[in-house]
């Protein structure tokens, strides 16, 4: 194992010209937003920092998903090596069997937890020294098909309270939920193998609390942190596992 | 009759838009739709079209599965599918 060689998440910091900045630390995880806009300056700055593997990758996308995926990896290439403490040719990634992606430096898995969401301009990093996170950030573009995705990835009680609700404000409950669940199941690592409808975001995170607990119903051994980390232009959730010393006091579960 | 794979295309271009357009070319069949950067609300939303189109029951697990247009086809294809 590769340990963090810094002390403090406060090294995550970017520089002036850098398209990336701090967007909020919370409970030990740094989170950096990352300024997905057209540039072609920065975008070839950030392709000449992949490696060969992800260029090979970024060949294959379209021109919006090509310029998110590389803005964003090259972003969490820089931020890996000050964390990491390593030069950016020695780092590279694997991947877990669900496609969860990981950090190697020198061919050793490195001891760092993080994990990457984009949506249209905005890009979220996580990043903390122990403990699996998940992020998601989604825009809120109303949806055609709002209601079928709703009978399709929402438990009961959820959907019973999304049908409560009318225009912005029922889009903006579709998206504080879809945006826990994602984050939840991006933290645990499995995808979307495990169906999101099975399980329901804590009720008083669904009427508004913006911290709170959960367990998975099939995993309640594991407790987690949820965190609402919406801004105004998108909403966004950070999934992080707890301590096992938390799951004690755990105000709340999902079941 | 229209075969699996051109059903499958017109759902793409009918129901997938990427930075608000719609993908616009072509997919190769062996691209997932997250790579063509299709959002994780629009690929759930996908399944279910696919599911009403075919008469089949596609959940979320099979979407996690069926990652690219060619395996969907070849799982649409299939005797049970």
């Amino acid at each position: 194992m590769v340990t963090a060689g810094r002390d403090s998440l406060e090294i995550v910091t970017s520089s002036a010209d850098a398209w990336w900045s701090p967007f909020t630390t919370t409970v030990g995880v740094a989170i950096m937003h990352v300024d997905l806009r057209p540039d072609p300056v920065r975008e070839a700055e950030a392709y000449a920092r992949l490696d060969l593997s992800e260029r090979s990758s970024w060949r294959k996308y379209l021109p919006g998903p090509r310029r998110r995926f590389s803005l964003c990896r090259a972003a969490l290439r820089a931020i890996l090596c000050r964390w990491l403490d390593c030069p950016n040719e020695q780092l590279s990634f694997g991947i877990s069997g669900y496609g969860k992606p990981f950090a190697v430096v020198g061919g050793v898995r490195a001891h760092a937890s993080f994990n990457v969401s984009h949506a249209g301009d905005h890009g979220l990093i996580a990043l903390g020294a122990t403990g699996r996170l998940g992020i998601d950030i989604e825009e809120r573009v109303p949806k055609r098909s709002l209601d079928e995705l709703i009978e399709a990835v929402m438990g009961p009680e959820e959907q019973a309270e999304l049908a409560a609700l009318q225009g912005a404000d029922r889009l903006h409950l579709f998206y504080r939920l879809w945006t826990f669940k994602e984050a939840l199941i991006k933290a645990l690592g499995t995808g979307f193998s495990t169906d999101i409808s099975r399980f329901q975001v804590p009720a008083a995170m669904r009427w508004g609390d913006a911290v709170g607990a959960f367990r998975f119903p099939h995993l309640p051994s594991v407790a987690w942190g949820l965190e609402d980390i919406s801004g105004e232009r998108f909403a966004a959730a950070l999934a992080y596992e707890l301590p096992r010393t938390a799951n004690a006091r755990m105000p709340e579960d999902g079941r | 009759m229209a075969t699996t794979e051109e059903r499958i295309r017109k759902l793409v271009d009918d129901n997938l838009e990427v930075d608000g357009r719609p993908i616009g070319r072509p997919l190769d069949l062996n691209s997932s739709l997250r790579d063509a950067g299709v959002s994780s609300v629009d690929f759930v939303a996908f399944a279910k079209v696919v599911a009403q189109e075919f008469n089949v029951t596609f959940t979320l697990e099979d979407c996690a599965k069926y990652k690219t247009l060619g395996e969907l086809i070849a799982f649409l294809d299939a005797p049970s599918g």
